[in-house]
């Protein structure tokens, strides 16, 4: 099956409208497996239901690559078993870390951009592409502060790990958009010269500013804006070129969720911008 | 320690650390005694209100499930002004550990059962507590196995199979009885039965003591009929209760000897 188009992420509060569907009412959905692997009850069922009948793509929340704890075998064996059913054609996470000494913050925090820490983030996601024998995706996270007296930047820093690690680019774009804001840089010349072959994905969100931080928090709260549509439309043309396929894109939605009918217009919005970025790159080849 | 573990040490700390003003008020005094670089210390110093934002998110990310899921709880402890210094003691505490999200609210109550905090001053806060998450934990608890061989009719020598979410339990208060308005349990025990029935949803039914009893002997594997009469109820009407129960979705059937 191959993946292409603008998905939504499947949420807790669809379900029971998506389950009652006939069909999917987008071409693929993406989801989260720590979500649904050990748990029962309607909600898991509806869960099951909808990924047996619709594409789905998955992305998790909890591997903390560039944390130091190691993993429990029992979560990857569940994963790993996961992921095989499903038929996933990859499995993704975040270039982040969220645990530590066993605890864990259920946050994306940021890995200190140094050679130590790429070296670690490289080492575990080959370990961990290994063990779910799955090509691995590693996503971009918005940060709001560096960890520690930086030896890089972050193109440095992901382009090492991803070369190092050889896998998969998740390009989140509204991350991407994030940081060029809180930190001030010029979001497409940070794209240009980094490693577009790699993509395998997109996500696209909302976001939220906050007066009080004079920043803006990456909430997946808010509808799309235009900007970042548009940053997704000017890097989308660059990605085909450089990997040969329209690369899918996800909307994700975890705050402030909408109803399902507004979330597929938003979602409807964006495939115009997609299939007009793609086309518009057909006419100028 | 590496300079890597030592940054993420640092930055954990500031995460679960019950106020951010002393961090914010000496970056780098908080890095160096925490024997980070000098060069370290000075980026923490420079960065210092940023990294405070993250630990706003962390303390959402791990304290919003738990307010979801004990409403009632915390509407006690506020009216006390304690359930922000309660919150404060179950972060320092790290004993969030599944890298599952659902998991919060459980380690919640059993941060709440090992380290019995506010237990001396509020006798009841356990119960509550433990009531509140019922809910939460039946609707997720993971399917059991297809029964078979099971019919819906009980017979005096048939044995009950419970539904696998199904709890007989028994507080020492009315915690059924406790609401957000009214967040204190009147005292007394109460005997309480909660499953999840056929369509997923949440049940519970309030029991005698003697139906309580009853369904204690039924759950162990006694046969319906002499159990009943151990305890002095009548058969029938006995028969009647675990008709109901069948009906109402807390039991897979009976097997029959």
């Amino acid at each position: 099956m191959s993946f292409t188009g603008v998905g939504v992420g499947l949420r807790r509060p669809h379900l029971e409208a998506v389950a009652a569907l006939s069909a999917s009412p987008v071409p693929f959905w993406e989801f989260a497996p720590e979500n649904v692997i050990g748990q029962g009850g309607r909600k898991a069922r509806l869960t099951r239901e909808i990924l047996q009948r619709d594409p789905v793509l998955t992305h998790g929340l909890s591997l903390s690559i560039g944390g130091p704890d190691d993993w429990d075998p029992e979560q990857i064996r569940d994963l790993k078993a996961f992921l095989r059913e499903l038929e996933a054609p990859w499995h993704s996470e975040h270039l982040c870390w969220t645990s530590l000494g066993g605890a864990t913050t259920h946050e994306l925090l940021p890995v200190p951009f140094t050679k130590e820490g790429v070296a670690r983030c490289v080492a575990r996601s080959r370990e961990l592409q290994d063990r779910l024998e799955l090509p691995f995706l590693l996503e971009n996270i918005s940060w709001y502060a560096e960890l520690g007296e930086p030896e890089m930047d972050e193109r440095a820093f992901l382009t090492e790990v991803l070369e190092g690690a050889d896998v998969g680019w998740l390009l989140d774009i509204n991350n991407l958009y994030v940081n060029s804001v809180n930190h001030g840089f010029d979001a497409k010349a940070w794209l240009t010269g980094m490693p577009l072959h790699r993509v395998a994905q997109m996500h696209i969100a909302g976001h939220d500013w906050f007066e009080e931080d004079r920043l803006i928090i990456d909430t997946h709260g808010a509808p799309v804006i235009d900007p970042v549509v548009e940053l997704m439309q000017w890097v989308l043309p660059r990605i085909q070129e450089a990997t040969g396929k329209a690369v899918p894109v996800l909307l994700e939605r975890d705050n402030a969720i909408p109803e399902l009918e507004e979330l597929l217009a938003e979602r409807a919005r964006l495939q115009v911008a997609y299939d007009a970025a793609l086309a518009d790159s057909e006419v100028a080849g | 320690m590496s300079r890597l573990d030592n940054l993420q040490r640092s930055m954990f700390d500031l995460m679960v650390a019950p106020d951010a003003a002393p961090f914010l008020a000496d970056p780098q005094g908080w890095g160096q005694a925490r024997g980070l670089e000098t060069a370290d210390q000075g980026a923490l110093a420079a960065r210092a209100t940023r990294l405070a934002v993250y630990r706003d998110l962390v303390q959402f990310a791990l304290t919003d499930p738990v307010e979801d899921c004990f409403p009632i709880t915390q509407a006690l402890l506020e009216a006390e002004g304690a359930w922000k210094g309660c919150l404060a003691a179950f972060l320092d505490s790290r004993t969030v550990q599944s890298p599952y999200y659902r998991d919060v609210a459980p380690a919640f109550l059993a941060w709440l059962v090992d380290s019995g905090w506010g237990a001396e001053r509020w006798p009841y806060l356990l119960p509550l507590a433990h009531w509140e998450h019922l809910e939460l934990e039946l609707l997720r608890h993971p399917d059991g196995p297809p029964a078979e061989g099971l019919t819906p009719e009980p017979a005096p020598d048939a044995t009950l199979v419970a539904e696998v979410t199904l709890r007989n339990l028994t507080y020492p208060c009315h915690v059924q009885e406790a609401g957000v308005e009214d967040p204190i349990p009147p005292d007394g025990p109460s005997h309480l039965l909660a499953w999840r029935d056929r369509e997923g949803s949440f049940r519970s039914l309030e029991l005698s003591p003697t139906a309580s009893a009853l369904l204690a002997r039924w759950m162990a594997g006694d046969p319906l009929g002499p159990a009943a009469e151990a305890l002095g109820v009548d058969r029938g009407e006995a028969l009647r209760l675990g008709r109901d129960l069948y009906a109402k979705g807390a039991l897979a059937g009976f097997r029959s000897a």
